[in-house]
């Protein structure tokens, strides 16, 4: 069942983008690029997947030519971006923190003051 | 030889870590490292001058020792060939003089030690960008990049607006970001290789509607990362709130990073330059980028605001150039990449030094500063001088090129729209050099003082490399352009060297054609013209010193001579100050209905924003899918 | 040898002596058929050299407020700039500095003039200069965008017929264009480009109707308002060679045919060409005409010159 998956990461890009371009608290846009992060992230290991195919771990001896696995390197590549999503949403809450600090709103109408 | 690249990359991250470790309690171990980590890596990357450049050779590096087996990928590969390490030179040379601008300038923050992870991160990240081969790698260097790049944003984050400016760039930066991840994965998807040369020969003659997608998405990823217009909005924020030194960085290294993916990706990976609608995609956004850029710094009155939005309108130069796609085009593009990284370093470093001095980059506040900044303001008068083209400085080569390339390929509403840029960039640069080095001084700066040396001096080395490439083109081309133009055209050696000799031409199906780069220019590229330029100085120094110029004590100032004061017919001077703001009325009259148009566009609403870059990219992937075959 | 058959090129002929004696008896010329014009005498036809001389001779004040370095040095700037282009228009077929004359060059040497009077202005740190300065970028910005694409249609026009349809941006292929097809007047696609360029000659030498950057009864001669003395002598002196510069590229780009041969004929046929066109677009709307408004210039040399030259552009483009 392949192809809910594609439809899922494929609502949650959509549902992220949505939260990006209607919502005003900059808290809820944060969510929103997190879920663009998920949907893609879901994208590269469905992406990666074999119907079938076992976990893509062996020894050199274990390896034979009919083995039938899962394809490694989007695994990997979803490692890197899921760490790399942590990082950048952990940058952005503690933006966030020191934006209410300072203007005291996390509403994106009044958090305008460079602009023109 | 063969380590350079991976070491001039790895000196800089290693530096970023050596800070954290040694650097947080003892300022002079910091600057030292900062030093020595950005001094190594630009002398790595110039040693591969002669190999790359000069006898043509391509780098390549596996990481690991993981070499392609059965002809397929499997490592992370580097490759430096001469497209790439263009911008590599543009990028240490920019990191170099960076860190040596921000010892001094850094002075009154606190916690510098932040300061330098950052930015030799960032460096680091831009090094690895353009000298990688394998497009997932690219995607990891572009959110370092970006991750830095607003780490510094909200550097200083006691001043208006740096906070709210970072997080714009962050979630600007994130949704291009998603872009490059998506569309990379998708090619993946097509051709289960994350190696560019490979990707690039598989992909040859074979661009399905999921390569094709993946081509809309990651050129509207790169262009965001390059500011090209509809993407812009963060940049003015960010360039405006970050310290100087970090503007310069930005400007002159972190957008010419997307532009150099740009190139690789519309070059080399996938053979679109073929195709005429990609051409004219290409040149359509870069106009549209130059011109709005151009009009919309006309419009500051914030120095440093001002220059992002030259900055935009530069880059619109050499995404215009590069979409011309001749060997002619190409060569502008580059050249005028150099020449941005050289006069708005330039100019940004100059802003950082009159905040230096004065505390603020407002130009309806400064006033007359050149008989305080002398040198501030002759490096400032090169730098204008380059950007707005005037001749013998090097913004006037390159756009000379430009407008050749773009004419000579049957465009001449671009050619002139470039024109009237120019003059406009030149009209705004008369606002800052009147409101800022000229015209009145108030009160409150009689005590201002020139920066200090060790600012001056990546100033005047920058002043003196603009003047350089002003008035040596031959050279310049020859060594530097293009060797990178050939790299950009010749994919075939780009591919076989990566993937064994032979590789390209069996998957290709043909044999490597070397491109030919030849082109005529007409004009400019006279030794003569610079014969007849030195009588000319001749005859102007003697006019200068029989007029008694260099002498300035020969006319005499005495203070209490009224004839001596400038003439304000009878009102108190401090009532007749003209400042950044009264300029240009009749311009911004007759235009100020697109001015009004364009100032409620930029709302600062970070959902606008996002709104623009989301919606350009809707329309890049369906113009693609409709116009390319 | 070179060197010394460049330095006679730089400092008689073509150059700064030359120029600089034609320049200023043509703008002496412009003065007496304006005044006849108006029923006035008028000043006698060198009397312009007279006044140089006399400018010369007064008292050079720096005012205190004023960026010394940048005040002295911008009229000697502009001066250079101007002898520059001098050296580049070739008249009928010869030219000083063969092979590097070339239309971008010129364009953006004959803005150079105009910086500097810019920065000297701003650099004598007058609130009327301030103003002058920004009145003279958006005269600038206004005639720029009509003088590129007149000269992008000459240019398109010879390298269709002489390239094989590649552009041309050289002046030396646009004079062999004339010389084998006659002046370039005579190609009716191209009389809108030159009536833009007759309009267009005004403003760039700065003259009334289009004089608000100097307008003497509203900002006291806005950048000059400090000048006195040789600095002042020779901005008059570079007002001049621009007229007899702007004049002669026109008879270069418009009216120059095949010439007789013969370089002193030659020379004084450009002369009294330049005198012509001295009298027709710069005298005449001079003596007719009242100052514009700042708004009013942009607005006038985007819509009528622009047209023109658009006109002349796609005349040039379909008709190949």
């Amino acid at each position: 069942m392949i192809l809910i998956n594609y439809i899922a990461c494929i609502i949650l890009i959509v549902l992220g983008f949505y939260v990006i371009l209607t919502k005003k608290n900059i808290l809820k846009i944060i969510i929103g690029m997190g879920l663009i992060d998920y949907g893609i992230n879901l994208l590269i290991i469905s992406i990666g997947f074999n119907p079938g195919g076992t976990a893509p771990i062996f020894t050199f001896s274990e390896l034979k030519p009919e083995s039938f696995f899962v394809d490694p390197v989007p695994q990997a590549l979803t490692l890197t971006s899921i760490v790399i999503g942590a990082c950048v949403t952990a940058m952005a809450l503690s933006l966030v923190i020191k934006i209410k600090e300072k203007y005291g709103t996390l509403d994106a109408d009044k958090v305008r003051r460079l602009n023109g | 030889m063969q380590h350079f690249p991976i070491l001039s990359i790895v000196t800089l991250f290693l530096g970023a870590f050596l800070t954290v470790i040694f650097g947080s309690k003892n300022e002079t171990v910091r600057k030292f490292i900062a030093l020595i980590a950005s001094s190594i890596s630009l002398i790595l990357v110039l040693m591969l001058i002669k190999p790359i450049m000069i006898e043509g050779n391509i780098i390549q590096y596996w990481l690991g020792n993981w070499r392609p087996i059965h002809d397929w990928a499997i490592g992370i590969g580097l490759e430096v060939d001469a497209l790439g390490l263009f911008f590599g030179i543009i990028a240490v040379l920019t990191i170099f003089l960076s860190v040596v601008f921000s010892f001094k300038y850094t002075k009154k923050d606190s916690e510098t030690d932040k300061y330098y992870v950052l930015f030799l991160m960032l460096s680091g990240a831009v090094l690895g960008l353009v000298f990688t081969g394998d497009l997932f790698n690219m995607f990891v260097m572009i959110e370092i990049m970006t991750f830095a790049a607003v780490g510094l944003t909200a550097f200083r984050n006691y001043q208006e607006g740096a906070l709210e400016a970072a997080f714009k760039y962050l979630v600007l930066g994130s949704i291009g970001s998603s872009m490059v991840l998506a569309g990379t994965i998708t090619i993946y998807s097509q051709v289960h290789t994350l190696n560019m040369a490979q990707i690039s020969a598989l992909l040859f003659n074979n661009l399905t509607p999921a390569a094709l997608f993946a081509f809309a998405l990651l050129l509207a990823g790169f262009s965001l990362k390059a500011f090209v217009v509809p993407f812009h909005p963060a940049a003015p924020d960010a360039y405006m709130s970050a310290p100087s030194s970090v503007s310069m960085a930005f400007s002159g290294m972190v957008n010419k990073a997307g532009v150099y993916a740009i190139i690789r990706l519309v070059y080399v990976l996938f053979h679109a330059m073929d195709f005429k609608s990609i051409q004219i995609l290409l040149i359509i956004i870069g106009t549209i980028t130059m011109f709005i850029g151009v009009t919309m710094a006309l419009a500051q009155n914030d120095f440093k605001r001002l220059l992002a939005f030259h900055s935009i309108s530069q880059i619109g130069y050499v995404i215009t150039a590069v979409g011309v796609s001749t060997a002619l085009g190409l060569t502008a593009g580059l050249y005028h990449a150099l020449n941005h990284t050289l006069f708005k370093g330039l100019l940004f470093l100059t802003a950082g030094a009159i905040f230096y001095a004065t505390g603020t980059t407002d130009l309806n506040k400064l006033g007359g500063l050149a008989k305080k900044m002398p040198q501030t303001a002759a490096i400032f008068l090169i730098g204008a001088f380059s950007i707005s083209g005037l001749p013998p400085f090097n913004g006037f080569v390159s756009k000379w090129l430009v407008y050749q390339a773009t004419f000579e390929a049957n465009m001449a509403p671009v050619t002139i729209v470039a024109l009237l840029v120019s003059v406009m960039t030149l009209a705004s640069f008369i606002k800052v050099a009147q409101s800022i080095f000229f015209g009145q001084m108030p009160k409150e700066f009689e005590n201002v003082k020139e920066v200090p040396l060790s600012m001056r001096i990546p100033m005047w080395i920058m002043a003196i490399l603009c003047v350089i490439t002003g008035i040596l083109p031959n050279v310049v081309t020859k060594y530097l352009v293009s060797p990178a133009v050939s790299a950009a055209l010749n994919m075939g050696k780009y591919i076989d060297l990566m993937m064994g000799s032979g590789y390209a031409e069996k998957i290709l199906g043909k044999p490597i054609e070397i491109p030919n780069i030849d082109f005529t220019l007409a004009g400019y590229w006279n030794p003569v013209a610079w014969l007849v330029l030195f009588g000319l100085l001749l005859i102007a120094i003697t006019l200068v010193a029989v007029a008694g110029g260099f002498n300035t004590v020969s006319l005499p100032t005495e203070v209490d001579d009224p004839k001596y004061d400038v003439f304000f017919s009878g009102e108190a001077s401090e009532h007749s100050h003209v400042k950044g703001n009264d300029l240009f009325w009749g311009l911004k009259h007759d235009l100020r209905h697109y001015f009004g148009f364009m100032h409620d566009a930029h709302s600062g609403i970070i959902n606008d924003y996002a709104l623009w870059a989301i919606f350009t990219t809707t329309i890049f992937i369906v113009y693609i899918f409709l116009l390319v075959p | 040898m070179v060197v010394l058959k460049y330095l006679f090129n730089v400092l008689v002929f073509p150059g700064l002596l030359f120029s600089a004696l034609v320049g200023l008896i043509l703008s002496g010329l412009d003065r007496k058929i304006v005044a006849r014009m108006q029923k006035r005498i008028g000043p006698p036809l060198i009397q312009p050299i007279y006044d140089f001389f006399k400018l010369l001779g007064k008292e050079t004040i720096v005012p205190r407020a004023a960026s010394r370095r940048t005040f002295l040095y911008a009229p000697v700037i502009g001066l250079l700039a101007l002898v520059t282009v001098s050296l580049f228009i070739p008249i009928f077929k010869y030219t000083a500095v063969s092979t590097v004359a070339d239309i971008i060059v010129i364009l953006y040497l004959l803005t150079i003039p105009a910086v500097a009077l810019i920065m000297g202005g701003a650099a004598s740190g007058s609130p009327y200069a301030g103003v002058g300065i920004s009145r003279e970028m958006v005269a600038i910005i206004s005639y720029e965008l009509p003088l590129v694409i007149v000269l992008l249609t000459i240019g398109k026009q010879v390298g269709m017929v002489l390239n094989k349809g590649a552009i041309t941006f050289s002046l030396s292929q646009i004079v062999s264009y004339q010389a084998e097809y006659g002046p370039m007047i005579t190609n009716w696609r191209l009389i809108p480009a030159a009536l833009a360029l007759l309009l267009i000659i005004p403003i760039k030498v700065g003259s009334v109707p289009f004089d608000i950057a100097e307008a003497e009864i509203e900002i006291c001669e806005g950048p000059l308002v400090e000048y006195s003395g040789a600095p002042l002598a020779i901005f008059k002196l570079n007002h001049a060679i621009k007229m007899f510069i702007m004049t002669s590229l026109f008879v270069t780009l418009f009216l120059s045919g095949k010439g007789t041969g013969i370089l002193i004929v030659d020379i004084i046929l450009q002369i009294l060409l330049s005198a012509v066109i001295v009298v027709i677009s710069i005298s005449t709307l001079k003596a007719i005409t009242a100052r514009l408004k700042v708004e009013q210039v942009l607005k006038f040399f985007w819509t009528y010159p622009t047209a023109l030259a658009l006109l002349s552009l796609i005349l040039v483009w379909i008709g190949r």
